[in-house]
């Protein structure tokens, strides 16, 4: 482990020594390895970069994310990867990124890998968790930011920030149509966001991966 | 990481290349008939596990090798043909096909000759191997009307002229050509596994006596 960086009161961003030879495309992640237990990371560096980067949300009580939590710099982590089919397939439809909490990991590396002119959903509860925000409004042709704890009084009068959840911003504000949908985050998300789709945005193409 | 999101509870399921399609779908049916062998596999694998003269090690890994290579064949049948998600796909090769004859003939060669319709039974392992060689035959079928529907049609010439198909739609044909071509080489080797299987375990065949 090189840094740590803490993003948010609730997620932390990890720097890990890249090995030779890891070759990956941005959406994929790797698979941490713990004392028998295992989970999975998407990277957050892009495929160019010299180390790796994995964004990890902050748990306490047993577990591999807090094992993480507590690394000292120089501390080895044993994973193996890369892993997953979650990337960026162009297309002449438009997409739509969607992502809650650490879900945002893949599309962090897709922007930093290149990706430009997408439209990205980032809910979260509040304006503190909206990590990677700034680089990824820079990367979108849309951002918003779809936040559910009431109280964001600042958030109120900018297009950037909505005052709810990702999937009552696609009902209200997406114009009905057919885009490349990516969802990534919460088990909740996806299936109303994929249930929305199917009702919404007939012809579209869905492609998920549920992190919690 | 939960493995259900209720995505599916209305009926409607994600291609691997994106699509929303409903459940009884062409290509949903396929490779759902492909899940329904490879789980009969799994429990032929165990049945030969459980041999009272032991499976052979060859064959457990024989049979995971199988399901393997029935996994690759599904993510397929679950592509749309020419999607950005066909590239990364692992191809299905003819040598994979060889593999299954080379396979068929080390067995049939200690097996004694057929002269007639045999009766499907006998030990654990066969009867799971004449299950597995039936859902085979099923999973055929439906790959084979997949094929037609999806690449066989013909458009009315009053329609217009039909466009020339992409390098990847023509990869697409091909692959799915050479799954029904192993369908059909696993079938024949689930039925000379199954005798195969009765042979170890001192089970004679019963030839069908109308």
């Amino acid at each position: 482990m090189l840094a740590r960086r803490q993003l948010s009161p609730r997620a932390f961003e990890l720097e890990l020594a890249r090995p030779p030879d890891f070759a990956f495309v941005a959406g994929q992640h790797i698979r941490v390895h713990w004392e028998g237990r295992e989970r999975d990371y998407s990277l957050v560096s892009a495929p160019a970069q010299a180390t790796l980067a994995l964004c990890v949300g902050q748990v306490t009580g047993p577990g591999v994310a807090a094992a993480l939590g507590q690394l000292d710099v120089g501390d080895g982590v044993t994973f193996s990867g890369p892993h997953g089919h979650f990337i960026f397939k162009p297309s002449a439809r438009p997409a739509v990124l969607v992502a809650t909490g650490t879900g945002i990991a893949p599309f962090v590396a897709m922007a930093r890998a290149g990706l430009r002119g997408f439209t990205l959903l980032q809910g979260a509860r509040d304006a503190g968790d909206l990590y990677y925000a700034e680089e990824l409004a820079a990367a979108a042709h849309t951002y918003v930011a779809c936040l559910t704890r009431s109280g964001s009084v600042a958030a109120a009068s900018d297009p950037a920030f909505f005052r709810g959840r990702v999937t009552e911003f696609m009902r209200t504000h997406l114009a009905p149509g057919r885009y490349d949908f990516y969802l990534c985050g919460g088990s909740a998300m996806i299936r109303n966001a994929t249930l929305l789709v199917d009702e919404r945005f007939v012809g579209s193409l869905v492609f998920s991966e549920t992190f919690f | 990481m939960r493995i259900y999101t209720g995505g599916g509870d209305r009926g409607r399921t994600s291609l691997f290349s994106g699509e929303r399609v409903a459940k009884h779908d062409r290509r949903i049916e396929a490779y759902g008939d492909l899940d329904e062998l490879n789980s009969v596999l799994g429990a032929l694998a165990a049945a030969l596990g459980d041999a009272p003269a032991g499976g052979p090690a060859e064959l457990g890994s024989e049979i995971e090798r199988i399901q393997s290579d029935l996994l690759q064949a599904g993510a397929w049948l679950a592509t749309t043909p020419g999607s950005t998600a066909q590239a990364s796909l692992l191809e299905v090769t003819p040598h994979l096909i060889a593999g299954l004859e080379a396979a068929i003939d080390r067995m049939d060669a200690e097996l004694e000759p057929l002269h007639g319709f045999i009766l499907p039974g006998g030990s654990p392992s066969a009867c799971w191997a004449h299950v597995a060689r039936t859902v085979c035959r099923r999973a055929e079928r439906r790959v084979v009307g997949l094929v037609d529907a999806v690449h066989g049609a013909h458009p009315a010439p009053e329609l217009g002229e039909v466009p020339a198909p992409t390098p990847a739609d023509r990869q697409a044909r091909e692959q799915l050509g050479l799954i029904v071509i192993y369908l059909n080489r696993l079938s024949d080797y689930l039925f000379v596994l199954a005798r195969h299987c009765n042979r170890r375990a001192g089970v004679p065949d019963r030839p069908w006596a109308p």
